[in-house]
């Protein structure tokens, strides 16, 4: 090696002795591969039973300190999402610390701290570390989960579920996951808003009471530290954390499905549709076959251009922007997975190749060259990841915790040399099963789903909902049953014909939320074509709709728009509070579809039509005859959106019911309406609704 | 290639803060030269990883360019991928991938930065692949036009798609009456389409010459092998012949307050400040930001504590100053939350600002600036690639590689009376350009198109 090291400059040397000038057609060859030296670790424990892994590394006068909770995998069932509460909530607030203040001390000493299910992450220069260590130590023992904190996270929470169900990549996520492993495995289980809703502060508590135990936890310490100071500081901050009996739980591997199928989700108006084929893998970390493996995962669609997948369905064929496959080993259950988006056209030819490719990996023997050029890029990764001391960090943890051998991460290059084109054989028809794949689409059921149904062992595509559950398929309505039924129920339900039609004027106030912002609006209505609406941030008013007679306009921050006469026949229509018993005025016309589900509640559904097309989709409650959610879409600069309409909690008014919490959604923005109260038959000017 | 030029102007624009680096205790160590030709070499030793990053900054950026053919420092970092007499077309990063490395490049208003980090035993192919550029890229019609359509794509993508992507270039253009930062990096597209063969020539033989470059290579090497192989690569390509001009116009300060309101396709209304700051490495340039590190670094930031938290006006605020060679700009802006009046976003900034120039700000308030100063300082000195860069900044902008040792030493003797002497007298209304980018369905439909 150090031989090597000599000859090669003077090689050069030679050459350029010999020919006076360097010849630059000639590409120069890459000198002997350097030996990675990755840098060593220590351990010790505490008498509470955590165990502390000391990175040193004096680069750098900076130190970082992460802890890891290594509990099993938690089936959290009808409150799916608790954990992740938990973990993002531990920093808003301690016993003796609010929120503000915590974010004061971080920022004091120029730290970044951040918390999550299993552990939390600081890191500051080191000359700051007990400061650091102070905040980081009160959050992990005295965390006090406000309620203000939760209702906001919840309120997060559920907006960024309402604008998954439109996100095609959202869902294809849940479903590969759910696919994989089965709703009744951690990994495969979904959070929905009903799981959300149901969370509470005692279970963000019973949590971190029963979980987060200093016994079944890491302290990896990384940076400019001795272990003097490093032993020191963890009996100092985290000597006072109890240790307790920490449960543990198994799982039953998830089983491969006994042939092809395809699960797919139906999402209304896609043009793309997100493909991933996927099964799991029995396969832990540090496995013997683990750098095999990858090696097959990056020739087949890994990190490189030239992956097997992105060179047929990107280059040959033009399919898509981006075709990748990922294999991971996990203790409990890993995953392989390939995966795009593709046209909707092109759904059915592009799960031709994707079974190609697969397939042929277990049968064909790789090129020479091939196997070489991941390798090469490979090993570069690898050198290049060693550069961050965060990368030997995780090396030691992973060594630790999953008892590898201590050499597992210095032998990795030797080992990535050694992987011989046969082995990659070995390691594709081991692990990859190209006649038991969930072959998982996310996309335009009219347009692509029928023609999967051939890739299929039992000859039917299976349908399936956001979760992952099993799509419920609309039930027949009763004979005879139309949507006038419906719209008569409901009306019904709200107060009878009789009631409504007494209702001459409105006046409702209530309030409008968009993300931090509450803004409070008031409503007046009168006969069949008057109508003001003023929306206030604090006295001022900066919206106002005012519709009288044939004209109507919208203001906004003072500037007066007309309304369209598309816009008034809608405005007209949401006036008359009996439209639905003649829609023909309105040029609107309304079918029932059949029974079908709602949160788990049975829902008539209707679609309502203009011109033939459909407009809106809305559900009924099948006991109270209430109308529940409905789905819109409209066009929008940015192409087609759908909105979706929750409604809950009707009020009553003089015999009439009125929707109170109205939650919008439209792309990733929630707009919460609630409505305060609501006057009835009052006594009101014409003149309130004159346009100026 | 494609991707580089948004990323830079956007980081520039929001992230940095024109510290780009440093270690306070630890000091970097490094040695500098130059070839005949010109050619300003840089090492920095570090075999803790055997990586090495071997990086080439020429001093050419968009100030440099004609004004009638704007956006050709730009068009260049992309045509200069193209190959050379000994590298085929789109082979430039196929070696580089097929060893193991990464590579990428990117343009400023003042100067272009290219770059691979490749495994050390690798190093001669990194020089091999950098001399090839400076030496004999291929600058021909066939790649010129390949390229033109490249960066209108990324033009599209970039910017006309992006959220508020028109930000900069309507900030600096009303910022900037004279001087060449006026027009954005990017350019015209009209100019790149009018420029010939002949033009493009020109320019690679006037900028992207030894004379005008600094090679700052840091990482696992042999300081004397290197040298040698430096001196074989590098050392027979010509020392360019006409001098290399560099603008000399100076923006005449503004008299009064310039205001402008622009419609966009972008949701909710942002309202922009740009106050005319000194240039980087002046003695105020580093009270200015100091200012702005009071004004918006961290949750707990004067700004965002007033103006998103407790009067929940702005989603969120920022105020940063734009690191520039010649005199710079601070851009401070806030993005309304929905249905809020950016007047009253806009009141709420000054606020803040009158706040500074009138009460000094608290002796804690100041040591919190200082740790966060010193906190970034160090962490931006962890990458090879990052320390490269630095040193060659350093050198390129203040003629001293070893300001990234001593630079936040100037930061840390800002006062506080320093702070309220800066905000004083730059960041008053005269000196300043305020604007408005609200929503026009108008506008809308027309970028649809």
């Amino acid at each position: 090696m150090k031989m090597l090291k000599y000859i090669a400059p003077i090689m050069i040397l030679f050459l350029a002795a010999c020919s006076g000038k360097l010849d630059r057609s000639i590409v120069p060859t890459p000198a002997a591969a350097p030996s990675i030296n990755i840098g060593d670790y220590e351990t010790f424990q505490l008498d509470n039973g955590l165990k502390v892994i000391v990175v040193q590394n004096q680069k750098l006068p900076r130190v970082s300190y992460q802890l890891t909770v290594d509990r099993d995998p938690l089936f959290e069932g009808e409150k799916a999402g608790y954990v992740s509460m938990a973990g993002s909530l531990m920093k808003t607030g301690t016993t003796t610390k609010s929120k503000s203040q915590i974010d004061e001390s971080i920022d004091f000493i120029g730290a970044n701290v951040s918390t999550y299910s299993n552990g939390m992450y600081g890191a500051a220069l080191s000359k700051h570390s007990d400061k650091l260590l102070e905040v980081m130590s009160d959050i992990l023992l005295n965390p006090t989960f406000p309620d203000d904190e939760i209702e906001k996270l919840r309120k997060q929470t559920l907006s960024g579920l309402a604008s998954a169900k439109s996100s095609a990549n959202d869902i294809s996520g849940n479903l590969v996951q759910a696919m994989a492993f089965g709703t009744d495995h951690p990994y495969g289980e979904r959070q929905t808003e009903k799981t959300t809703e149901a969370i509470t502060r005692d279970d963000l508590m019973n949590y971190y009471k029963t979980f987060i135990r200093p016994n079944v936890s890491y302290l990896v310490i990384v940076g400019d530290i001795d272990m003097e100071t490093a032993k020191s500081q963890a009996n100092k901050y985290f000597g006072a954390w109890e240790k307790a009996e920490v449960p543990t739980f198994a799982y039953e591997k998830p089983s491969l499905p006994t042939g092809n199928r395809v699960c797919f989700v139906p999402l209304k108006g896609a043009v793309q549709s997100v493909i991933e084929v996927t099964h799991p893998v029995d396969i832990t970390p540090g496995h013997p076959d683990a750098i095999a493996a990858s090696v097959m995962n990056n020739i087949l669609g890994g990190g490189v251009f030239g992956g097997r997948l992105m060179q047929n369905l990107r280059e040959d064929k033009a399919f898509t922007y981006g075709a990748r496959a990922s294999f991971s080993t996990d203790e409990v259950a890993g995953r392989f997975g390939a995966s795009a988006s593709v046209r909707n056209e092109v759904t059915d030819s592009s799960v031709v190749e994707f079974l190609y490719e697969i397939d042929r990996m277990t049968r064909e023997t790789v090129q020479d060259t091939s196997l070489q050029f991941i390798k090469n890029y490979m090993n570069g990764s690898f050198a290049r990841s060693l550069e961050s001391p965060q990368t030997i960090a995780r090396f030691a943890l992973n060594i630790e915790r999953y008892n590898l051998p201590k050499d597992y991460y210095s032998k990795y290059l030797t080992k990535l040399e050694a992987v011989s084109t046969d082995d990659v054989l070995r390691v594709s028809k081991k692990y990859l099963k190209p006649e038991n794949l969930n072959i998982t689409v996310v996309g335009n059921r009219e347009e692509v789903a029928e023609k999967l149904a051939q890739f299929t062992a039992s000859g039917e595509v299976e349908f399936f909902d956001m979760y992952g559950n099993v799509y419920s398929e609309l039930q027949a309505a009763p004979e005879g049953m139309t949507a006038l039924d419906v719209f008569n129920k409901y009306y019904e339900a709200i107060g009878g014909v009789e009631a409504i039609g007494k209702v001459n004027s409105t006046i409702e106030t209530g309030t409008m939320s968009v993300g931090p912002m509450t803004l409070e609006y008031e409503k007046k209505t009168k006969g069949d074509d008057k109508m003001l609406m003023s929306v206030k941030m604090g006295p001022q008013v900066f919206m106002k709709q005012i519709i009288d007679g044939p004209r109507g306009i919208s203001e906004q921050m003072g500037t007066q728009v007309a309304m369209t006469d598309d816009e008034l026949t809608e405005a007209r229509m949401q006036l008359d509070m009996l439209s639905m018993l003649h829609l023909e005025n309105y040029g609107m016309s309304a079918e029932l579809k059949g029974i079908g589900q709602h949160n788990e509640q049975p829902v008539y559904v209707v679609d309502m039509m203009q011109d033939g097309k459909v407009v809106s989709t809305n559900y009924y409650d099948l006991a109270s005859g209430l109308q529940v959610y409905s789905e819109s879409t409209q066009e929008t600069p940015q192409g087609d959106m759908t909105i979706t309409t929750s409604i809950k909690n009707y009020i009553e008014t003089q015999g009439v019911k009125f929707p109170s919490e109205i939650s919008q959604v439209v792309g990733p923005q929630t707009i919460d309406v609630k409505l305060n109260e609501v006057q009835v038959n009052r006594r009101m000017s014409n003149g309130d609704f004159k346009i100026d | 290639m494609q991707q580089i030029l948004s990323k830079s102007v956007l980081l520039v624009a929001f992230a940095c803060i024109g510290l780009t680096s440093l270690a306070q205790q630890r000091s970097i160590e490094f040695e500098e030269y130059d070839l005949k030709n010109g050619l300003h070499v840089i090492l920095h030793e570090d075999h803790s990883t055997p990586i090495v990053a071997v990086t080439v900054m020429y001093h050419v950026g968009s100030k440099n360019e004609n004004p009638e053919r704007t956006g050709m420092a730009h068009f260049f970092e992309h045509l200069l991928f193209e190959g050379s007499e000994n590298i085929g077309r789109g082979e430039f990063s196929r070696y580089v991938e097929n060893a193991g490395g990464v590579l990428n490049a990117n343009t400023t208003n003042d100067r272009t930065f290219y770059y691979e980090v490749l495994p050390s035993n690798q190093l001669e192919l990194g020089l091999w692949l950098e001399s090839e550029r400076m030496l004999h890229a291929k600058v021909e019609n066939e790649g010129i036009e390949t390229q033109r359509e490249v960066v209108k794509e990324e033009k599209r993508q970039r910017m006309d798609n992006q959220p508020y992507g028109n930000l900069l270039s309507e900030t600096m253009s009303r910022v900037y009456n004279q001087h060449p930062y006026r027009w954005p990096v990017i350019g015209s597209m009209d100019h790149l389409n009018a420029a010939n063969e002949a033009d493009f020539i020109d320019f690679y033989k006037t900028f992207y010459v030894p004379n005008n470059a600094v090679l700052s290579i840091s990482g696992d090497f042999d300081p004397k092998e290197i040298k040698k192989m430096i001196a074989q690569y590098f050392s027979g390509i010509p020392k360019g012949t006409p001098e290399v001009p560099r603008p000399t116009i100076v923006e005449p300060s503004k008299s009064q307050e310039v205001r402008d309101t622009i419609l966009g396709k972008d949701q909710l209304p942002l309202v922009v400040q740009a106050y005319s700051i000194p240039a980087q490495g002046e003695p105020d340039f580093y009270a200015v930001d100091m200012l702005n590190q009071l004004l918006s670094g961290g949750e707990s930031s004067r700004l965002n504590r007033a103006v998103v938290d407790e009067k929940q006006l702005a989603l969120f605020c920022g105020a940063f100053s734009f690191p520039l060679e010649d005199p710079g700009v601070t851009l401070a802006f806030s993005m309304a939350n929905m249905g809020v009046d950016p007047m009253q976003v806009e009141e709420a900034m000054n606020m803040e600002i009158e706040k500074v120039k009138n009460t000094l700000i608290t002796e804690e308030e100041l040591q919190k600036l200082k740790n966060q100063i010193e906190s970034n300082f160090v962490s931006g000195n962890a990458s090879v690639a990052g320390v490269a860069e630095s040193l060659a900044n350093y050198h390129m902008y203040l003629g001293d590689a070893n300001l990234i040792n001593t630079e936040v030493e100037r930061y840390l003797k800002v006062t506080r009376e320093d702070i309220m002497a800066a905000a004083k007298k730059y960041y008053g209304s005269e000196n300043r350009v305020t604007l408005y980018f609200l929503f026009d369905e108008e506008a809308a439909n027309e970028s649809q198109n």
